[in-house]
């Protein structure tokens, strides 16, 4: 029986669509450490975007706009916090 | 030569290689500079062995480090670089080693100069030794210019992703020991680990260590015994599946085999309590994501929020009205009148404009205070996230792209950056598709606007109303985009997106206080702003007569005569009165200007029921009254669902115009005003047959 290629796995579920973490860990059946360990090494080698989300502005620099809002990605959590959520997308752009 | 990753930031090659020299020399370097170290010459620069501590950042290889020398360490930068280097002695028994304590790194491919350095030091110097004629086996200390051993670090309570730094380094010939700390954090989340387990997958000792309480186990003996007695070479790493990698990449398939070794050390050496990793904030989540339930607590969840933001605010809110309809406003008219500038079109612009205008939307402040303290608690505490999941999911279900969730979620904050988030989506059809369905996200300058009518109308259901205008927001963000998809965006690709969801955490209070705070006071300024200019155009126009009677000044007006000529086009909503249709108006340029316009215009046309607390509220109550044929209820919903529905804001347009040009900008504003008038009236005249 062919062992799983656990990046590769991870990759595939990524880019068919699997909602959350806990669906790739499902689907693949790996477990959930090390496919979050697999997409932190995905994100490194330029596989996956990362970025952390955030409805609140890390600061008041936004000019203009009323509730604050710096955009969808980008906005860190406050220092010393952990992210709330954090959106992967894997990246088509590559040659 | 390795392949380079597009989209991955390594360290740029330096442009000169420093000379190679004996890592012992290199090791000795940062005491003999003295730069803030607290021990200077603790390292010999030579005859004793060099053991290096590398590791994942946060793994407590500097504890380990500490542990071991006695906290006594010299620091300094490496020779030819900018990357600080720890090293001291390490005394064990009659023997005395050179420790180094490298930069944390993930992997050996560096992307910081950090890890650039640290791979150099155990790749590049051990690899021209092996090319010299040094192999595997016994090398033992002679700190004849090359690490001696290396001392892996990684952590139990993260062993699959800290494993992979150990899992490279053992493809390199070089003697290995591995620490492994954190075992008390793995325990308390059920993990247990089986160091022989693992030190049999692997090939090399494993010691659990525990740093932080300067416990280090048998390392020391391990250490030295590997040092005297060398190490056995070690088996070939496990050649995985890589060659039917999906994508074919060098970099992917060498970490793939890496990965297919980890996750065999892991299955291996590690079991967890109750079989599973689930917990309690895993527990939640079967729920809160749930397909059937999450929807349903989603739902509860923001119902919640609208009833304690409407019930506790309200009274809060109407101290403050009967504060600035009665003794701010009174007392402004008694300097005017002590200024003898009583009764004088100035007082009419700072008292029934500016006082009563600005007045009505500070009454909102304890109303927004709350929301978005609420919103900061569900917020920090992870809930949003899967909040989040939910919408997400459906989204999917109807064929909108997954990433178009992002900038809709901030569209309820405000428009115009959601309308700029949009640039997330790489698909220039997908970025048409979002920026056309922002505006039907309700930013919180409709909120003010829903309070004060739903609290006028419908009292303690006023939560209910404001609530369901939310979910009539999703709804109609979800019908316009299949509208779209089917007609004019056909040809839309898909691009996905995964969430992942960190654990439940307890909300921070100082935290929550900045946040509210800066939602807050950024709204109160951009608001402030726009109130007061549309408060002096109001005023401006309302000052301008062109009809004959002067019993109704404001109504025989430019504002009044402008906005009765557009009012029949929302008699069949059931709100074609003046006041109401001047609101509008008012509010294609910005909602915040809404309530304001309407206290306002109220305060100068009908000035006797302004200066009362509730004064606002009767007036409104009136003219539905009469502009609906008393089907109040209907023609009030129908207002709610247009003001919904309609542009936004001027500034919103701005960015449209500046994401997707001016002529999607006006098909934007045509769909925006035809759905929402045709819901409108929708509403209205069904309402009008069952009430």
């Amino acid at each position: 029986m062919t062992r799983p290629a656990p990046l590769s796995a991870v990759l595939a579920e990524l880019t068919a669509g699997a909602p959350t973490l806990d669906e790739v860990a499902r689907r693949t059946g790996l477990d959930r450490d090390l496919v979050e360990a697999a997409v932190a090494h995905l994100v490194r080698l330029g596989r996956v975007d990362s970025s952390e989300l955030s409805t609140a502005c890390p600061d008041s620099a936004c000019g203009g706009c009323p509730v604050s809002a710096c955009g969808a990605r980008g906005a860190p959590a406050s220092p010393g916090r952990r992210p709330v959520l954090v959106a992967l997308s894997v990246r088509n752009d590559r040659p | 030569m390795r392949s380079r990753p597009p989209g991955a930031e390594r360290a740029a090659e330096p442009a000169a290689e420093p000379a190679a020299e004996p890592v012992a020399e290199r090791v000795a370097r940062p005491a003999a500079r003295g730069c803030h170290g607290d021990a200077a010459g603790d390292v010999p620069g030579d005859g004793r062995p060099v053991v290096a501590l590398v590791g994942s950042p946060n793994v407590g290889k500097s504890s380990l480090f500490n542990a071991v020398t006695g906290a006594r360490r010299t620091v300094g930068n490496w020779a030819g670089t900018s990357v600080e280097v720890g090293t001291g002695s390490w005394r064990t028994g009659d023997r005395e080693l050179a420790v180094v304590d490298l930069p944390g790194a993930y992997s050996l491919d560096p992307l910081s100069p950090d890890e650039r350095l640290t791979r150099d030091l155990l790749v590049r110097d051990t690899e021209a030794e092996a090319s010299a004629g040094a192999g595997t086996g016994a090398r033992t200390g002679t700190g004849a210019g090359h690490l001696d051993l290396v001392v892996v670090v990684v952590s139990a309570a993260d062993l699959a992703r800290t494993l992979y730094l150990a899992v490279q380094v053992l493809e390199h010939p070089l003697p290995v020991v591995l620490a492994v700390t954190m075992g008390d954090v793995a325990t308390r989340r059920g993990i247990h680990l089986d160091a022989e387990a693992l030190s049999e997958e692997l090939g090399v000792p494993v010691v659990p260590v525990d740093p932080r309480r300067g416990r280090t186990g048998e390392l020391a003996s391990v250490v030295l015994q590997v040092l005297d007695a060398g190490q056995p070479p070690r088996p070939a790493p496990v050649p995985g599946p890589s060659p039917e990698a999906p994508c074919g990449d060098a970099d992917l398939a060498a970490a793939d085999r890496r990965f297919t070794r980890i996750a065999a050390a892991v299955g291996a050496a590690t079991h967890r309590s109750g079989g599973s990793r689930t917990g309690w904030s895993d527990r939640v989540d079967q729920v809160a994501t749930h397909p059937v339930a999450g929807p349903v607590v989603f739902l509860a969840v923001m119902w919640v929020v609208f009833q304690l933001t409407t019930r506790v605010a309200a009274p809060v809110q109407g101290f403050l009205d009967g504060l600035v309809s009665g003794p701010v406003s009174s007392g402004a008219r008694w300097v005017f009148g002590a200024l003898g500038l009583g009764g004088g079109a100035v007082e009419g612009l700072v008292v029934d404009g500016l006082v009563a205008g600005v007045g009505m939307v500070l009454t909102f402040v304890p109303l927004m205070t709350i929301m978005f303290s609420l919103l900061a608690v569900l917020e920090d505490s992870g809930y949003l996230a899967r909040a989040a999941v939910v919408t997400d999911r459906l989204m999917r279900a109807v064929g909108l792209p997954g990433k178009a969730f992002l900038p809709l979620i901030v569209g309820f904050g405000c428009n115009v950056p959601a309308v700029s988030a949009t640039r997330v989506l790489p698909d220039a059809r997908q970025r048409l598709l979002t920026v056309l369905l922002v505006p039907f996200t309700s930013c919180s300058a409709r909120l003010t606007v829903y309070v004060l009518v739903a609290s006028t109308f419908f009292g303690r259901h006023a939560g209910d109303v404001v609530f369901g205008m939310y979910v009539l927001s999703i709804v109609m963000v979800i019908l316009t985009g299949l509208l779209l998809r089917s007609t004019l965006l056909r040809r839309l690709g898909t691009e996905d997106l995964v969430l992942d969801l960190p654990r439940y955490q307890l909300p921070l209070p100082r935290l929550l206080v900045a946040v509210t705070w800066t939602r807050l006071s950024a709204f109160l300024r951009t608001a402030g702003g726009i109130i007061v200019a549309s408060v002096v155009v109001i005023w401006a126009l309302s000052t301008v007569q062109v009809g004959g009677d002067r019993s109704e000044p404001v109504r025989n007006s430019a504002y009044g005569t402008i906005a009765a000529a557009a009012s029949p086009l929302f008699a069949p909503a059931g709100f074609g009165d003046w006041h109401a249709t001047g609101a509008l108006m008012v509010g294609f340029v910005a909602k915040e200007a809404v309530v304001a316009s309407w206290a306002q215009t109220y305060a100068t046309s009908e000035p006797a029921d302004l200066r009362r607390p509730g004064g606002l509220g009767d007036s409104l109550r009136a003219d539905f009254e009469r502009s609906s044929g008393g089907h109040v209820v209907p023609a009030v919903l129908a207002f709610l669902v247009f003001l919904l529905g309609y542009t936004p804001c001027v500034a919103t347009l701005a960015a449209q115009r500046r994401e997707i040009g001016t002529r999607w900008t006006l098909v934007g504003i045509g769909l925006q005003f035809v759905l929402a008038w045709t819901l409108a009236v929708a509403v209205f005249q069904i309402g009008r047959l069952i009430t």
